[in-house]
């Protein structure tokens, strides 16, 4: 499984990121998760199975479905699950839309 | 009352949405991201600026200080000298990303030839100042043209020239066709050579009957109407950078990145006036008065701990706060606050549609950037002079960006107690109120 996160600067993801790689060692899972701005993030999405944005830039979503192309789920992180690093329930979010 | 709160929401919403539109709209984009991959080399040039004008005369002096000097010098040269070259590149090559257009390199070409062939073809130099003469230059290069003074004419020209360029290169017509097993690179050279022909045919001929009629170039024409009054208005007390940062972080209060409306309205002109400061002060020059309101009063003296000031919330909730979950959350948040990331505070403590903190999250940075700018008007700390990045941390930030003024670190640690003295209030009332709430949930259960 590969997580793609974006935010606006790349900043915030990246603490969110370390969180996110634990917690999927913890529990087993193997995943590729990785941070970027969302320009590097969609430049890099090719082999990705998600793309999850930070609430911080939502409104960029429609923007990045078109990017995608539809090939991929685009979602945006709760704002509270974002603000408490909830790296369990995003990395389960995860899995759930990619499942969907 | 419920309809009152439904009609404010709508109206918060409607503000979200315009400002989202806004940030989202093509060409101011791409100014963004092109200021944004444009950063690390105006950091690099703080760099080089510092230890040219603060470090080596520590220890150096005459010739072996002018021989160290080279160095900054050279990197001042290739950076901010040539930022409008840079610039225009760069421009071309967000321009085309953010358009989906499959050349965004061919871009990059066309974004700074056209810059350059809009440039004076003659430079006029002083041969004799007392006697006046002068003598007009071919072959020579101004860095008023190529370096900061130019940054707007580059992102204007450069967006104006790809945007006609990708509107031809969309005409099939115009593409030549090599036929099958031709390298895809050659192909796509052919295929962008007459777009190009004609948009920088178009750029030339623009410059030849400005030069031609009126004896002027765009580069001037934009200096006067466009860059110097946007300075001004930067510069006209603090106001205009008030007033946008206060819809910026009320934006942030919404959810939506800050940067959406300050990273379009304010930060390329105050990024233009730090970098000016950089290279006045690496020429060894005195900072002009129309030059203290710049990029480093907002993230140097207004941005501690993120936007909204938000270190300063923690700070309150260690010491005063008996409410274990904002005090976990601060826990979680110090470290990247130090850094000035604060994500984690606006999403988690949290400051998003929190009434009681969204008022000193807006009100403390408005107050932080007026006092920084009169206090830098009466001479109590120093203009800022060196572009450093905004994950700095607090005290040390200070004492880069005023190239070494103590005065700016005191100020900054009375920055710290005061914007704690604002947050505590607030924090207090909101902690009131989360428990009511939390209490008004179990009643219902």
């Amino acid at each position: 499984m590969k997580i793609m996160l974006a935010c606006n600067a790349g900043m915030s993801t990246s603490l969110l990121v370390q969180k996110m790689r634990k917690e999927a060692a913890a529990q087993g899972i193997d995943a590729t998760i990785e941070a970027n701005p969302l320009n590097k993030a969609l430049e890099k999405i090719d082999g990705f199975d998600i793309l999850m944005l930070g609430p911080q830039i939502s409104y960029a979503k429609d923007d990045a479905v078109k990017a995608v192309d539809g090939k991929i789920p685009v979602v945006v992180i709760a704002m509270a699950d974002y603000g408490r690093m909830n790296a369990k329930k995003i990395i389960a979010d995860a899995i759930a839309t990619i499942n969907a | 009352m419920a309809e009152e709160v439904e009609e404010k929401k709508s109206f918060l919403d409607k503000f979200a949405e315009v400002s989202a539109k806004v940030g989202n709209q093509v060409h101011l984009r791409s100014l963004r991201d092109a200021f944004a991959t444009m950063t690390p080399i105006y950091i690099l040039a703080g760099i080089a600026v510092l230890i040219n004008n603060v470090v080596f005369p520590l220890f150096l002096a005459d010739d072996a200080l002018k021989a160290a000097q080279y160095w900054g010098n050279a990197i001042t040269l290739g950076t901010l000298n040539f930022s409008a070259i840079i610039l225009a590149g760069l421009i071309g090559y967000c321009f085309a990303r953010n358009k989906r257009f499959d050349n965004p390199i061919a871009c990059v070409v066309v974004g700074i030839a056209s810059l350059v062939i809009m440039m004076p073809q003659t430079v006029t130099a002083t041969i004799d100042a007392k006697a006046g003469t002068t003598a007009d230059i071919s072959g020579a290069f101004l860095t008023s043209s190529t370096g900061t003074n130019g940054l707007f004419a580059a992102i204007i020209i450069g967006l104006i020239a790809t945007t006609i360029f990708i509107k031809f290169s969309s005409i099939e017509k115009l593409k030549i066709n090599l036929g099958e097993g031709v390298p895809p690179a050659v192909g796509d050279s052919f295929n962008v050579m007459t777009p190009m022909l004609i948009t920088l045919s178009i750029m030339a001929l623009v410059s030849a009957l400005l030069f031609g009629l009126f004896s002027t170039n765009l580069l001037a024409i934009i200096a006067v109407a466009v860059t110097a009054p946007l300075k001004n208005i930067m510069n006209a007390g603090p106001l205009a950078v008030v007033i946008i940062y206060t819809f910026a972080n009320l934006l942030f209060c919404l959810g939506i990145h800050q940067s959406t409306i300050s990273g379009v309205l304010a930060e390329p002109i105050l990024t233009v006036l730090i970098v000016d400061n950089m290279a006045t002060f690496a020429a060894g020059g005195t900072i002009p008065v129309d030059h203290y309101m710049n990029m480093q009063i907002v993230n140097t003296f207004a941005l501690i701990g993120g936007s909204g000031c938000t270190l300063m919330l923690l700070f309150d909730t260690f010491l005063f706060s008996k409410n274990e979950t904002s005090r976990d959350i601060a826990k979680l948040s110090i470290l990247p606050g130090i850094f000035n990331i604060n994500e984690p505070v606006i999403y988690g403590y949290p400051i998003v549609y929190n009434l009681p903190l969204i008022i000193p999250f807006v009100v403390v940075p408005d107050l932080l950037i007026a006092a920084t700018y009169g206090l830098t008007c009466i001479g109590l700390i120093s203009p800022c002079v060196v572009m450093v990045p905004w994950t700095t941390p607090v005290l040390l930030s200070g004492w880069l960006a005023t190239a070494g003024d103590f005065r700016a670190v005191i100020w900054q640690v009375i920055e710290i107690a005061a914007s704690m003295a604002i947050y505590l209030p607030f924090m207090k009332i909101s902690e009131r109120a989360q428990a009511k709430q939390l209490e008004n949930a179990s009643e219902e259960d």
